[in-house]
Formats: C-alpha cells, structure tokens, sequence
C-alpha cells in the first residue's frame, strides 16, 4: 500500500498553478462571481490549447494524454485556482458519450472543437417534476422526415446561456415510461424555438430554464440509436462518475483555519486557541481527509471494476455542507461578508461556502439517492424507488 | 513491447521504454494489499472465525480473556508479526497489525491485540530481545500503559491479565511486572474488558531514557490508536452486517422493515464512513510505517473517526432489531456495547480531536479559554 503523491500529479498540478498565475487574474475571478456563468470562453480556448478540455483524450484527438488520476489532479487544481469549471467540466461528459456512441460524421464534426475549447455543451437531463428521476423525462421528441421535432421544457441547464449545444434527453416513443423509449439529440442552442430563462440561485451560481418549441434538429444530431437514449445516458453517467469529484471539504477547513489564524474571538483570544474552535478545525480536517481518501479510491476503483457504491458521492458534498456550516459558526460576522467587502475575511470564501456547498448534495443525484443507491450495491437491499 | 522497437537505435530505444513502464509503476498510487498481506488478513479471519464464536466471547465476559484463543493466537505467529525478525520477529508493519485487528473486532476476540502488539513493537525498537522472547511465544503478556503518569494510578486496559507493562515514567520507558499476588480478575465492565488497576506495581525497570525513548513510546501509542481504530473498524462492519441482514429479514407492515428507507439509509451512511475509516487506518498506517510528517496527525485522525463511526454503526444496527436488540441473546448488543468501551477505554473521541488539533495546527500559543 502506497499512498505518495506520485511525482506526475505534483508535476501536472505545478503546471495547472502556473496557468492560473498566467491566466486567471483577479477580473476573471471576479467576474465568474459577479455573473456565475460557469465558463469563461476566453479561458476554456487557452486550456483547449494545452489540451486540457479533454485532458483525458489522446493528444491526436486534441486531448493531453493524462490518465484519469492526472485530469483529476489537474481539474481539482485548476478549480482551487480560480477557473470556472463548469462548463469545460460538465461539456466533457456528453463529449465523452458522442465519443463512445456517436456517429462517426457527428465526432468528426463536433469533438474538435471540444477539445480546442471551442465548443461548450450542456446538459439537458432535468425537468421541472423530474429532479433526482431523470427517466421521468417528459420532453417531447418526433421524427419528421430527416429531423426531430423537439417540445418541452427543462430545468438546471447551467450555463445553457453560453453554450453551444445541449445534450438533450427526450421521450421519443410516446406512451412510453422510465428507462425506455428516450432518445439523445445534440440540440444547437441557436435553433428556432429555443428559449432561455435565467434562473439566479443562492450561490450566486446563474444557471436556466429552457423551453422547447417545436424546435427543429436534424438527425444526423442524434447521439446513439433512436429510442435506447438510455444505453447512451448511462454510458455518459459513468463517465460523470469517472470525473473524480474532488471534494471541498479539505477546501472550507482550510479557509476556516487561515480564518481562526487571523482572528480573535468574542472575549479577545486568538480562535485558534480557543478548544471549542480547534475541536471544530480538527473535525473538518479529519472529514476532509476521509472525503479526499474516498476520492482517490473512485479513482483508483474505476480502473478495476469494483463497485463501491457512490460513497464518494455522499461523504464529499454532506461533509462540505457540516463543514461549511461549522465555519460561519466559528467566525460569526466577520464571517458573512460577502467578497464585496472590503472588510471581508478570507476574500469572502466562508460565505461563499456556506451559499454553495448545499447545492453539491443534490446535483449530482440528491443524497437520499445515492443511500438507495449504496444500500443496494453494499448490503444487497431490495430497490426502495417504484419500477416503472 | 520489445517488437515494436525498429532497429533504428532499438537498443537505447528498448531501454527507454522499460524505463518509462518502471517509471508508470512506481509513480502508482497502491490502495491494494499484497498477496501476503490478504494471507494474513484470511489466515486470521479463519482463526477468529472458528475460535472466537459469540459463544465463546460471551464466555469471556466477566474475565476479559480466552485462554485458548490467546494460545491459538500465539502459535500462528501473531505475536511477532510486527517485531523485527533480528528479535525473532516476521518484519512485517502496521498494516498487517491492522488487519489482524480488523478481523479480531469483527469477531470480538477476547484477547488483547492492539497493546500488546505496540508493546512487542516497542520491546523490538528498544532491542530488548530477551524480554521479547516469552513475549513472541505468548507466555508473557506485556501491554502498554497508555495514559501518561504513574503506572499506579491509571486503570490498565489489559490489567487482569498482561504480566507486565511498558510504561513512561518522565523521560524513561519503563517495564513494569505485575503486582504479586493480583488475582487476575476483570473489573465487570461494559465491553468485558480485562480492566484492572495496579495500585501497588510490581519490579520496575528503566529501559531506555531520554527524548529518544519518549520518542519511541509515543510511536507505541500512535500505534494504539491505529490498531484500536482497526478493531473498531472490524466490530463496526460485522455489526452492520448483522443488523442489516435483520433488516431484510423482519418485517413489518407487510414488508420487510430495509424497504423503509428510514431504516435503510443509516446503514447507507455507516457503510460510506467504514469505508473512509478503513481508509484513514491504512493511510496512517502507511504513513507510520514510512514516517510521514503528518503520520501523528493521521493516527489520532483514524482513532477518533473509527470511534465515532463505530458508535453510530453499532447504534442502528442494534437499533433496527427493535426491542430484541437489547436482549442478551441478540449478538448485536455485544457489539454495541464494545463499540463504545473499546475506544473510550483508549480516549475521549472528541479529546482526541484536540490531539489531532495540536499536531496539525500547532499547540495552543498562549492560555485557551
């Protein structure tokens, strides 16, 4: 058992601080705050450049050649330094699921791109009644000659805005339910009938709805065979779980103990001396730690095909969120300022935290999912959700 | 590998490309255990398995001990898996320590594991080859006395049984017989310890002095921690084991009560924290083993993790049986119980949040609160 940072991740993550130092200046970063787009398009072409879109693909396919733990280390970098990842990450896995099941024309057409970072894509899964469910899928597809004609509506497209296409879940065999009749189309996000709605959250993340009126898309977008949109689905979904997550836990205990470094508490001591603080700081170091350990066995899991269950999954967001809670408790109003201010502490990350973490237990497939999920895969529980 | 190179300087080529295969294994990340270590791991799963049934383990109740499991666990060698094999040891590390704990909690072995096993480890740094000789063939057992200050005032987690103990007295190892005469009966307890005090030690003798042996007793506690972590890792996975075959197989309302997802998915969450203290414990042994900077660091983070998670493990596992948890027939209440005497007997959980606090922050700089 070996535990060492092997010498190739220190040497890529050394690489990706270097193109934060180049790149990423206090306008960028401050301009994913302001807006929460997700993306920089400016940014994304530069690490299109190095190959770093799709970081993962061989280097004649536009990609760097990096193994799963490398683009892991390097994505992780690249987030901690200020990059918008959103759209770069999130383009990769439908990137991915043309790449595995698309036709040859559609990967010669759009995978290029992808990987110069010209081409951004959403995902278009959930819907408004959907949520976790994403076969609950009610967005309308149907063929007409050469094309699909597309209606409906969907929710939590982020930064459809700024994208180029979406990868776009539809019930293509009407009367259909759950897993069967779907179909994937590569819907261009300039079609006719396209709509978008900004939705503003909390974390100050912008993300949309978007509706579909009898949008026109050719076939030739089609990913994967007509009406088994499922197969392709899963195929994206494992790669999603390929993607290492990289928790933020080890992230907001490091914050909240530059924080209690820096600052005195109500009766004038130094927090970091105070036991109740400390108690607080080793905590979230400790689940910190477990979070990154059970990141890194996802990693190197995927390599073998044995199946944990998304452990990683549930541990990483519900830590970030206990942790993310347990700094603002520490540092009170110093704490909440936002960024803005200039008396904020620590650029304002603590609040920052606190306004995100809570999203990273639903996106992803909501924590009480994945329990289902882990039970099944570990204890060999019976299937609690309804077969459709 | 060696076809594909051209004679276009296929040598130098050929050696290049063994070089970069060599480079890509030894840069691996390694989370697997070797095939001598999953040896280890399944030889003694077979002995705990058949020796240390509930039956047995209810049997040991009152003293703590098995006499026949404890021969058994001699003979296969556990004693010197982790001494040096110059003081007739197997040269073997931490790790392979953890995974004997692990497979002893799981089945609750009563016999000691995590300090005599420091304790033998310690024996072995300090070169004490002839005190290690009884030690290795089981018919001395020597723990360790964990809390700081005088042997006579602490109560000894292996007291009712352990022939001596090593200690820290100041700046000095110190090995210390049993009293004379001390019977060896257990103080009744909640997780059928073999706790006694040794209010009047016996002969005590000075080892080693200086920071370097204070050092080295420290190493031996870290080492407690980690190997108490290991079992409580192991207890913790056979309760939730227990617990949720009983929940696929009791039924109420007219199914069985894991349909529910309220009593599913705390078993969700045990499974997910086992595995991350697992983790944590092969981590810090590792990090031990190849004296890592922040070694300390993970030894106090495995020992608190594993004793909060096995609680919380061993709580709804007993839980879900309902009222029948709580009889005495129910194994899983003996599970419950040493989930919290096996790490309290060690230390305060949160207490050792605070060690885990100073060694990765830095003591407290002026007075606390």
């Amino acid at each position: 058992m070996d535990f060492t940072e092997p010498a190739n991740w220190t040497r890529i993550r050394r690489e990706a601080k270097e193109f934060v130092a180049a790149h990423v200046t206090r306008d960028v970063i401050e301009n994913e705050r302001r807006t929460g787009d997700g993306v920089d398009r400016a940014l994304t072409r530069k690490l299109g450049e190095r190959g770093w879109i799709a970081s993962g693909w061989p280097v004649a396919e536009g990609g760097a050649g990096l193994d799963p733990f490398e683009t892991a280390a390097l994505w992780d970098a690249l987030r901690k330094g200020g990059v918008p990842t959103a759209g770069p990450g999130t383009t990769m896995l439908p990137a991915n699921a043309i790449r595995a099941t698309g036709s040859e024309e559609l990967k010669a057409r759009v995978l290029p791109g992808v990987a110069a970072g010209e081409v951004l894509i959403c995902l278009g899964y959930t819907e408004p009644a959907g949520g976790s469910d994403v076969f609950a899928c009610a967005t309308r597809s149907q063929r007409d000659g050469d094309e699909w004609i597309i209606n409906g509506q969907k929710i939590f497209t982020t930064f459809a805005h700024l994208a180029d296409y979406c990868f776009l879940l539809t019930r293509s065999q009407p009367g259909s339910a759950g897993p069967r009749g779907l179909t994937m189309l590569l819907v261009p996000l300039d079609s006719p009938g396209v709509e978008i709605q900004a939705v503003h959250t909390m974390g100050h993340e912008r993300t949309n709805i978007v509706f579909y009126n009898d949008v026109r898309v050719a076939d030739a977008n089609r990913v994967g065979e007509a009406h088994e949109g499922f197969a392709v689905m899963r195929a994206a979904l494992e790669a999603e779980q390929n993607v290492a997550p990289g928790s933020r836990t080890a992230w907001v205990a490091n914050d909240a103990l530059e924080f209690a470094r820096t600052h005195q508490g109500p009766d004038g001591t130094k927090l970091i001396n105070d036991t109740l603080v400390r108690e607080r700081l080793a905590r979230m170091a400790m689940e910190g730690e477990v979070a990154d350990l059970l990141d890194l066995r996802v990693a190197l899991l995927d390599t073998k095909g044995d199946r944990p269950g998304p452990v990683s999954a549930l541990f990483g967001p519900e830590s970030y969120v206990r942790a993310s809670a347990a700094a603002i408790d520490i540092a009170g109003t110093a704490g909440m300022l936002d960024w803005t201010d200039p008396q904020s502490a620590v650029d304002g990350s603590l609040e920052a935290h606190y306004r995100s973490a809570v999203a990273t237990t639903i996106y992803g497939g909501s924590s009480e999912v994945l329990r289902s999920l882990i039970v099944e895969n570990r204890l060999g529980f019976p299937r609690s959700r309804p077969r459709r | 590998m060696a076809g594909n190179v051209t004679s276009h300087g296929g040598a130098t080529a050929l050696s290049n490309v063994e070089d970069v295969a060599k480079i890509a294994k030894e840069e691996q990340v390694d989370l697997g255990l070797t095939r001598e270590q999953r040896a280890v791991r399944e030889a003694f799963a077979a002995l705990f398995g058949k020796q240390a049934t509930p039956q047995r383990v209810r049997r040991a109740e009152l003293t703590g001990f098995d006499q026949l499991l404890w021969r058994h666990y001699a003979e296969i060698g556990a004693l010197g898996i982790g001494v040096p094999s110059d003081c007739g040891g197997a040269d073997g590390g931490l790790l392979e320590l953890a995974l004997v704990a692990e497979e002893a909690g799981g089945r609750l072995a009563p016999i000691p594991v995590a300090e005599t096993a420091a304790a033998a480890r310690l024996l072995g740094r300090l070169r004490e080859k002839e005190l290690l000789g009884p030690v290795l063939t089981g018919s001395v057992i020597v723990s360790l006395a964990t809390r700081p200050g005088p042997v006579s005032q602490q109560m000894l987690v292996d007291g009712a049984i352990a022939d001596a103990v090593l200690a820290l007295d100041g700046e000095s190892v110190v090995y210390v017989t049993r009293p004379d005469g001390l019977p060896k009966t257990a103080r009744r307890n909640l997780g059928g310890l073999p706790l006694a005090p040794w209010y009047h030690p016996g002969a005590t003798t000075v080892l080693a002095e200086g920071s370097e042996a204070r050092t080295a007793f420290d190493a031996a506690v870290d080492e407690v921690r980690v190997l108490r972590a290991a079992a409580l890792v192991g207890l913790a996975s056979a309760a939730v084991g227990i617990g949720s075959r009983y929940a696929l197989v009791r039924e109420a309302f007219g199914q069985p009560i894991g349909m529910y997802q309220a009593v599913a998915h705390p078993f969700a969450d045990a499974v997910t924290a086992l595995d991350g203290a697992q983790l944590l414990v092969y981590k810090a042994c590792w990090a031990m083993d190849s004296a890592q900077d922040d070694a300390a660091a993970l030894a106090a983070m495995a020992f608190a993790f594993a004793a909060e998670t096995s609680y919380h493990a061993t709580t709804h596992s007993l839980h879900v049986h309902g009222g029948y948890g709580f009889m005495e027939e129910y194994d899983i209440q003996l599970y419950y119980r040493r989930a919290k005497a096996w790490a309290a007997a060690f230390a305060d959980p949160r207490r050792e949040l605070l060690t885990v606090a100073d060694r990765l922050f830095g003591p407290v700089t002026t007075g606390g609160r």
